[in-house]
């Protein structure tokens, strides 16, 4: 399988490439186009409670689909629903990466998701609800965030602080904590910030560069009240 | 040669070095990929090594050693190797460990309290808005200003009467303006300006909008035997408005997001919500409470207005041995035994007067409508 980003930017989409039986795990709704080689099949990852759990725990579509290379080798395009940026990570069977629930574009076949349930001060303050999508195995993995994607490196103990809700993975080797962004509680919510996670390496976190709750409140208050 | 662990430092990648790590009596076997199996250095011996739990979770055996720019740190999860480690690791190295493993039990035991507490509260408090949702709902109505109200109430009233011809002078106007002036300088700091219209219709019915915009058909002017009658549906109509029941019933319907919003002070999208439902307030049923409260504080106010309180179930009762389907009041006014009985019961209960009679005579009133005869099915 090759993967590779077409029009970095705002509005990326991804092009796979599949050898003939070669298949791709992706969200439901993301392939923009295929080769006619390519079937697409609705599979519920980790059996139909798994698949369940996941619909209602994590928010998380309820199938993935999976597309195939049955007839021969082609190619998919996929894109997410949002504006952003795309990433690709390679898994090597060691790393696991914890992505927030709207993080999770695709995924070579061996790349193996399960749902998490977060602690309870994480999952209501974190910004990513209770639930994440813990992910691990081998190959591609295909993330797509809200904004511009950036990586954050985190040496053993390094310490860094990321607002909630930019979140979009996290190694797990790293670990965080949740605090308020200022001392006081009234200054933490008056700076705009609220609260923030304290993150600590070593390990990755993949930020976005946009909070997709901020921009839904921002662009509420364009919408006319219907008469 | 398979990696089955992570190794990290300051020269190495943030997402780690992978490497493999074997457990021998001395020590940790740390080879790196690239290295061939025989050429890796000697082992880190136990008495180097500090060991903790790591990880998003805690569920990673950290094993660290070394100083500065040289300081190596493996993150094992392979449960086998960590086995290997537990038992191959000097007392003093793995009793740290233990106090360790403890203390992640206790960290996920505490995490799986704080769920079931959360659970627990989460039911309880809907529990609390299940049964108490009157509460919420009165609380809610409490924190919307009267002026909103009206403006609510105000525009249902107009787009009604556009549609309705309405009586704008005469004998019944003054009537019914006598009552509702006689009934409101009885209301105590009353937050209202009612505002009433006769409307020609057979319709035997009347009704108030919240604000206090209320609406008295000919129909139910003809059937009533006298301004007592009249006053009587009045008094019980006003105090629909008084106890704000239209407004509560909105809220109930809107659901708890409305009032949420209110409760919050955010009046200014109640209007918003209002809008959407306005058209239903012509429709608005009242709740059975809301009819008795409105029934009880209703002859109370006849009371202080020192109007006969009888006219009021005298009407009701006649009507309802009458042909139902025509009288349109009863639909939503049902007569029923109990209804009666709690009426009477109230009544009595009131310390006795004289009541004074109404200036105008209702027989020219009716009069002015055409008489009570000209009712067509």
């Amino acid at each position: 399988m090759k993967s590779e980003i077409l029009y970095p930017g705002a509005f990326p989409m991804v092009r796979v490439e599949l050898a003939a039986g070669e298949t791709i795990k992706a969200e439901s709704g993301a392939m923009v186009a295929s080769s006619p080689t390519v079937d697409i099949e609705s599979k519920m990852e980790g059996g139909f409670l798994g698949a369940l759990s996941r619909k209602l725990l994590s928010g998380e579509k309820f199938f993935f689909q999976t597309l195939r290379a049955s007839r021969g080798p082609g190619e998919v395009l996929l894109a997410p629903t949002v504006p952003g940026e795309i990433v690709i990570l390679e898994l090597d069977g060691l790393n696991e990466y914890m992505v927030q629930k709207d993080g999770f574009l695709a995924g070579a076949e061996s790349v193996k998701i399960e749902s998490q349930m977060q602690s309870f001060s994480r999952g209501l303050l974190g910004g990513e609800g209770f639930f994440i999508l813990k992910i691990s195995g081998t190959g591609a993995l295909i993330l797509n965030s809200f904004g511009a994607i950036h990586r954050i490196d985190l040496k053993p103990d390094q310490e860094y602080i990321v607002d909630n809700s930019h979140l979009v993975a996290w190694s797990a080797t790293t670990s965080y904590n949740i605090e308020r962004a200022a001392s006081g509680w009234v200054a933490s919510f008056t700076s705009g910030e609220g609260f923030v996670c304290r993150f600590r390496g070593p390990g990755v976190a993949y930020i976005q560069s946009r909070n997709p709750g901020s921009f839904g409140a921002w662009i509420r208050q364009f919408i006319p009240v219907s008469e | 040669m398979n990696s089955n662990a992570l190794c990290f430092g300051e020269d190495l990648p943030a997402t780690g070095m992978p490497c493999h790590v074997e457990v021998s009596a001395v020590g940790l076997m740390v080879r790196f990929g690239d290295v061939a199996p025989d050429s890796g250095g000697p082992p880190v011996p136990f008495d180097a090594l500090a060991v903790f739990a790591g990880g998003l979770n805690h569920d990673q055996l950290v094993v660290r050693w070394g100083n500065g720019s040289d300081a190596r740190t493996v993150y094992l999860k392979d449960p086998a190797l960590i086995r290997a480690f537990r038992a191959a690791a000097p007392p003093d190295l793995t009793r740290d460990l233990e106090a360790t493993a403890a203390k992640v039990r206790q960290a996920r035991m505490r995490q799986r309290t704080v769920w079931a507490v959360a659970a627990g509260a989460a039911g309880a408090l809907a529990l609390v808005l299940w049964l108490g949702s009157d509460l919420v709902v009165a609380f809610a109505v409490d924190r919307i200003p009267p002026a909103w109200e009206q403006k609510l109430g105000e525009a249902a009233y107009r787009d009604f009467l556009l549609q309705q011809s309405v009586v704008r002078e005469g004998p019944a106007v003054t009537a019914v303006h006598d009552i509702v002036q006689r009934l409101s300088e009885k209301i105590p700091d009353n937050p209202y300006t009612f505002e009433v219209a006769v409307v020609k219709s057979d319709v035997v019915n009347a009704f108030a909008l919240p604000g206090g915009y209320v609406v008295v058909f000919t129909g139910l002017m003809k059937k009533a035997e006298s301004g007592e009658e009249v006053a009587g549906v009045l008094s019980h109509e006003l105090n629909h408005v008084l106890q704000r029941h239209g407004l509560e019933r909105i809220v109930k319907q809107l659901g708890l997001a409305a009032v949420v919003t209110i409760v919050l002070g955010d009046q200014q999208g109640l209007i918003g919500l209002m809008k959407q439902v306005g058209v239903e307030l012509l429709t608005l049923k009242f709740g059975r409470e809301q009819e008795t409260e409105a029934d009880v504080t209703g002859l109370r106010l006849l009371h202080r207005a020192k109007i006969d309180p009888a006219g009021m179930i005298r009407f009701f009762d006649r009507l309802s041995e009458q042909d139902k389907e025509r009288v349109e009041i009863l639909s939503t006014h049902p007569m029923s035994e109990s209804r009666a009985a709690r009426l009477k019961e109230e009544v009595a209960a009131l310390p006795k007067q004289m009541p004074e009679p109404f200036e105008f005579d209702w027989k020219t009133v009716q009069g002015a409508l055409g008489g009570s005869e000209s009712v067509r099915p």
